[in-house]
């Protein structure tokens, strides 16, 4: 990690590749720089390198990269053939899951195939109890014939599961040894997710020995081919909003998975911060997508869950706290036998896409906006596709017929009314049902489609106050190179909190302190944090609160305020329990600026290109448009509605609020 | 013209999701929140919302066997509390009051508008509490009346204007085995019901008042109507018969026969439960509601199938033209004071093997073979080191196959949904080891398209330990469609200290020493098609 005498803030670039566009920027000598190019899936290191050379221009750069590899070998079931070991009478667990069923009312209910098949799930004899002692010792003897079936089965990576294994991981630990001896790939379940719940644990554990080796072969290629480059320190970004080492990616991949969602919201938080006209940092994020949408809630910093799922596998790691809707500008727009119009969760895809692609598509929230005048072809996506507006026009008529002689807008109107519907649906659930009151956040859209939709979001929910981001094409660029070096362990403590020391707890922290710095080691001044995940006796779901470790009853106390704020209620007489302890440890932040806007001066060019139509290029600073309008710009439009006005701020955000409020 | 036809296409689809997410936000909101691993870890319970004359305008997808019930919980308390005031909440578990079990405690609350003297609507919240008393630790005992089975409440306000009554509580929690959870849980539902208020507040500003939310629901209905129909118009006109049976469910016959007659009529449905057997002597006695939560619980299943991805309204309209008919007295509508704690869980399903029987003589090749037909209900209990502990688990099995899929394995099927309590969560709260966890191989049925596989689960007591068993399929196995296999029958068994292993019987309740084990083997499903077909 060392960059010669050069602040490594001046010299650092983000990279985000996602399905369609890789994004780069960051700064270089001090200046901002960015790049937005087609990604390469066939070999992502391609665009990756390619944009990371048109950034950086040859200088000698330090580069984090917030990638889809991990996640893409998941989602089309690429990964790694894997293995599992497991404790005697628990080989199923991976399959059986919570035994419950995805949709109620399936009449034959499926589940998803798990990712290691019963013949290669494996057990072995050993028992750690509850209160983790060793009640049976691990079956040395058992292991040659395991080994030897593995072999033939063909798996590279095994995953080794023991009962309670987070509170004696000796088991694991030796499986683990004998194992790698034979040249596997091995997780073990303590490392990964020292956390009780064994399906849970499990599932993180599998996946993440599922995806570690098509993530560990990419990063290699990445980084033997970024020398070349002038390209240093790589540095890979977290699901939770931090950055790792290479290696530290290869071996935990599973904690990438949310990799380029974790770099948009850094880069949300960045360009927020760089704000003038922004008090807080109460942000809703919204980025919405051709297929999805995903929405998020910053209370002054990223919030992390450990309860989501990918692609239905639990994956306890800490992630940010993304929740998903099938909502996007592909979403399909139809009637219902019962009358009603529906849109989505069905998505017109990349083919045939929307009606106004012009290949026979159904009509889709894209060709509603075209059909309103929201998306122009002069606009779309640079001029690199043309639209068949006939065609949406035709879809909408057609689809206005059958909701009783509609016309084409009418039925536009109503299928944008849905899409929104969807994705405030969405946003309630993060919000009002955590407890926070939207009225009190700025509600921030981005992604294709997200300035078309932010303003009526903001008015449903009665959010005061928009924000529609500077750079929104290279957001996770961005937010990669201002990503800090992040590491987190848990630790599980299972006990109530009256029997809970001060002096117990220093015994655990120091150890996972300890640890935590040797992870951390060359990371520069490292900062931590302790969390505690509590809950009232008999519950089972925790609530996390910050730990003072001098002073432990400030916990309980932020405990309860929490539990009331979340679910209504508090019990304060009631005993409360310690789950798991979390201890974060996260680098120095890099120090970067956003380059700032001039105001406008006398021969700037007018951004109002025709009544109601601004190109948001030619916005300065302080410039203010009132809607009803539009404002065009590369891959997005931003839809203004009357009684809305906008405001350029420093580093040119557009600030959203109300007329007649504070401008 | 009806005025509901004043309502746009647009504005309908708004209006079901507008309805639908207050039932499902009260449901996130009391699964978080409540204290007993019953309602958390297995998120058994459900949430609705009705109309100012009782009629269901939206429930969440939680448990289907709660679908019929919650209607005939909100009819039973607008008959004795005509007049509820604002902050009124009325509790009650009695099955033949509006009640299922007597675990199920189900609350009712009424809704109003700023302003408005009268309610405008009501919210219900049904939840399996954990422990409500009777002879058995889980309070689903091997009982013969309803008296042995826990505290029965009729309709009775828990809080009043606002005001818990504490004496209510004091006696309900007194009752329990575990009356610190008791008290929690009840919070946790009572906090959901204020939530309910607050949205349909937010709802009645929508419409801009009473007369608008009512013109709302109204829509509403005749959706879920219209929808429905169009499912029930896929039905051919006939009569169809099926008949089912339960095993040792009375101590004089070895069998209770469940009869069905399906009459399609007109787009209209009647299934007749009146040929059943009379009322049996254990507890396995379901009331009229366990039947029409059954009946609605096939049809939208049909609903799913012939709408996939879509939503499905569930409201009073969507089963106006599903009728359910049952005798006073049978086994499928019991009278006071008949043992009713396992029909709401294990006849329930049986109910559901007769309904989807009916369905699929009138719809052939659309329905599956039979599912593994028990939840196989498994509670414990005992004297831990600091007092009273009560643990309870349903086991899924396998389920059915289809015509071109496999049924899958050890999942929960049909009236429940609940989740498992973790193997670790089991080991740090209860005095028990689980020994082994697996999918029972070879137990589905062989067809074309396998049943799905049982489950086998195996507990070690750690201290002396009380065991009731409540689980059908023991005997009569899950049959195969369409010429495809049995399914396995279920099994359990003590395993004593010395390794032997002793056959128990389906239902009974007995005392394990420290030491012993308990193993269960659930049912396969049934296979679809002969094999190599």
């Amino acid at each position: 990690m060392n960059l010669n005498s050069k602040n490594d803030s001046t010299f650092r670039i983000g990279v985000d590749t996602g399905g369609t566009f890789t994004d780069v920027a960051g700064w270089v000598d001090g200046a901002f720089r960015s790049w937005k190019l087609s990604s390469t899936p066939s070999a992502y290191e391609k665009a990756v390198l390619e944009g990371a050379r048109q950034v950086s221009g040859g200088e000698a750069v330090q580069w984090i990269h917030s990638t889809t590899v991990a996640t893409n070998a998941l989602l089309e079931r690429k990964g790694a053939k894997t293995a599992l070991i497991t404790t005697a009478g628990f080989r199923d667990v991976l399959e059986i899951g919570r035994q419950n069923r995805p949709d109620l009312y399936a009449l034959c209910p499926q589940r998803p195939l798990p990712l290691i098949p019963r013949e290669r799930r494996f057990e072995i004899r050993e028992r750690v109890t509850s209160e983790g002692k060793i009640e049976v010792p691990l079956d040395a003897s058992a292991f040659p014939e395991i080994l030897s079936q593995i072999k033939a089965s063909g798996a590279e990576a095994v995953a080794v599961v023991f009962l309670f294994s987070f509170l004696c991981p000796e088991h694991e630990q030796q499986v683990g040894r004998w194992l790698r001896e034979e040249g596997f790939r091995v997780s073990l379940s303590h490392e990964i997710l020292p956390e009780f719940r064994e399906y849970e644990r499990s599932s993180t554990t599998v996946v993440n020995a599922y995806v570690q080796p098509a993530m560990s072969t990419y990063l290699s290629v990445l980084e033997a081919r970024a020398n070349v480059e002038n390209l240093q320190g790589l540095q890979i970004m977290q699901s939770n909003g931090g950055t790792i080492s290479p290696r530290q990616a290869g071996d935990g991949a599973v904690n990438t998975l949310l990799s380029g969602p974790a770099a948009g919201l850094k880069g949300a938080m960045k360009v927020a911060e760089a704000s003038d006209l922004l008090s807080n940092l109460q942000l809703i994020t919204f980025d919405m997508g051709g297929t999805s949408t995903d929405v998020s809630l910053l209370d002054g910093e990223i919030r992390l869950s450990t309860e989501l799922q990918i692609e239905s596998f639990p994956v306890g790691v800490p992630m940010v706290d993304v929740h998903t809707v099938g909502a996007g500008g592909g979403s399909v727009a139809r009637m219902d036998a019962g009358g009603a119009l529906q849109v989505g969760p069905e998505s017109a895809g990349a083919h045939p896409g929307p009606a106004a692609y012009g290949a026979g598509g159904p009509p889709t929230v894209t060709d509603a906006h075209v059909v309103l005048g929201n998306v122009r072809a002069e606009n779309f996506l640079q001029g690199r596709m043309t639209l068949d507006e006939d065609a949406a026009r035709r879809e909408m008529e057609s689809l206005g017929g059958q909701m009783g002689e509609c016309s084409a807008e009418e039925a536009a109107a109503g299928v944008i009314r849905l899409v929104n519907l969807h994705m405030e649906n969405a946003i309630r659930v993060i919000s009002v049902q955590r407890g926070y009151d939207p009225s009190s956040f700025t509600l921030m859209g981005f992604g294709g489609a997200g300035g078309l939709h932010v303003f009526a979001l903001a008015e449903a929910l009665g959010i005061p106050q928009v924000m529609v981001p500077c750079h929104p094409g290279v957001l996770s660029g961005l937010g990669a190179a201002v990503s800090p070096f992040r590491r987190e362990r848990s630790h599980t403590l299972m006990e109530k909190w009256r029997d809970l020391s001060i002096d117990e707890l220093r015994t655990v922290t120091d150890g996972m302190r300890e640890k935590l710095a040797e992870e951390m080691k060359g990371a520069g001044e490292i900062s931590t944090r302790l969390r505690l995940d509590m809950r009232y006796v008999g519950q089972s779901h925790e609530l996390s609160v910050p730990l003072d470790e001098k002073d432990l009853s400030s916990a309980a106390q932020q405990f309860h305020a929490l539990h009331a704020q979340r679910y209504g209620h508090a019990e304060p007489e009631m005993e409360t329990e310690v789950v798991t302890l979390r201890l974060q440890g996260e680098g120095p932040a890099p120090v970067a600026e956003l380059p700032v806007l001039d105001f406008r001066k006398a021969g700037d060019p007018v951004a109002e290109i025709r009544e109601g139509e601004y190109l948001r290029k030619y916005l300065k600073r302080g410039d203010q448009v009132k809607g009803p309008c539009r404002i065009f710009e590369d891959f997005h439009t931003v839809w203004l509605p009357e009684g809305w006005q906008v405001k350029v701020d420093q580093v040119g955000n557009l600030l959203g609020s109300r007329c007649g409020g504070e401008g | 013209m009806k005025k509901s036809n004043k309502i746009s296409a647009t504005e309908l689809a708004v209006l079901q999701h507008l309805f639908a997410a207050i039932p499902e936000e009260m449901g996130a909101l009391l699964g978080r929140s409540a204290f007993s691993s019953n309602i958390k870890e297995r998120r058994d319970y459900s949430c609705a919302l009705f109309n100012a004359s009782g009629d269901l305008l939206a429930q969440a997808a939680h448990i289907p066997v709660h679908l019929g019930a919650m209607p005939r919980s909100v009819e039973a308390v607008l008959t004795d509390f005509p007049a509820l005031k604002p902050g009124d909440v009325v509790m009650l578990n009695d099955p033949f009051r509006g009640g299922s079990h007597l675990p199920d405690i189900t609350l009712v609350s009424p809704m109003f508008l700023p302003g408005c003297a009268e309610p405008s609507g009501y919210a219900a919240t049904r939840a399996h509490h954990a422990d409500v008393g009777g002879m058995s630790p889980g309070s689903l005992p091997h009982s013969e009346s309803i008296f042995q089975e826990g505290l029965r409440l009729p309709p009775v306000r828990i809080q009043r204007e606002g005001n818990l009554d504490e004496d209510l509580m004091k006696i309900f929690c007194a009752n329990s085995r575990s009356p610190q959870e008791r008290k929690g849980d009840l919070r946790a539902q009572i906090q959901s019901h204020c939530l309910a208020e607050k949205r349909w507040r937010a709802l009645g500003e929508r419409a801009g008042g009473v007369e608008g939310l009512t013109e709302m629901g109204e829509a509403l209905r005749a959706y879920g109507a219209r929808k429905m129909q169009a499912c029930l118009d896929k039905l051919p006109p006939g009569r169809w018969e099926q008949v089912d049976f339960l095993e040792g469910a009375d101590r004089v016959h070895a069998r209770t026969a469940l009869r069905a007659t399906l009459k399609v009529e007109a787009g209209a449905v009647e299934i007749d439960f009146s040929a059943s057997d009379d009322t049996v002597s254990g507890s396995l006695n379901a009331v009229k509601a366990i039947c029409e939560s059954a009946v609605y619980y096939g049809f939208l299943c049909l609903l799913f199938a012939e709408f996939p991805g879509e939503v499905l309204p569930v409201n009073a309209g969507t089963f106006s033209r599903i009728h359910c008919l049952t005798r006073p007295g049978s086994v499928l509508d019991a009278r006071l004071p008949h043992a009713v704690a396992g029909g709401n869980v294990e006849t329930s399903q049986r109910i559901v093997d007769v309904v989807l029987g009916l369905l699929s003589q009138a719809l052939p090749g659309r329905f599956p073979a039979q599912s593994q037909g028990t939840m196989n209900n498994v509670t414990m209990g005992g004297l831990s080191g600091e007092g009273a502990f009560s643990y309870y688990e349903t086991l899924g099995g396998g389920a059915g196959a289809g015509e071109a899929v496999q049924g899958a394995d050890a999942i929960q099927v049909h009236m429940t949904n609940t989740l498992n309590t973790p193997v670790e969560a089991v080991e740090y709260t209860f005095p028990l080891m689980v020994r082994t966890y697996a999918i029972r191989t070879q137990s589905g049925g062989a067809g074309r398209q396998r049943g799905g596989e049982g489950m086998i689960r195996e507990w070690e007591m750690r201290i002396p330990v009380e065991v009731t068993l409540l689980s059908e399929r023991r005997e009569c196995r899950p049959s195969g469609a369409g010429g495809g296999g049995e399914g396995k029958a279920g099994a359990q068994y003590r395993i004593k200290t010395d390794g032997c292993s002793e056959p128990l019987k389906a239902k009974g309740s007995w005392t394990f020493a420290p030491g012993e084990r308990l193993r269960i083997e659930t049912p396969g499903g049934g296979g679809y098609g002969e094999v190599g077909s």
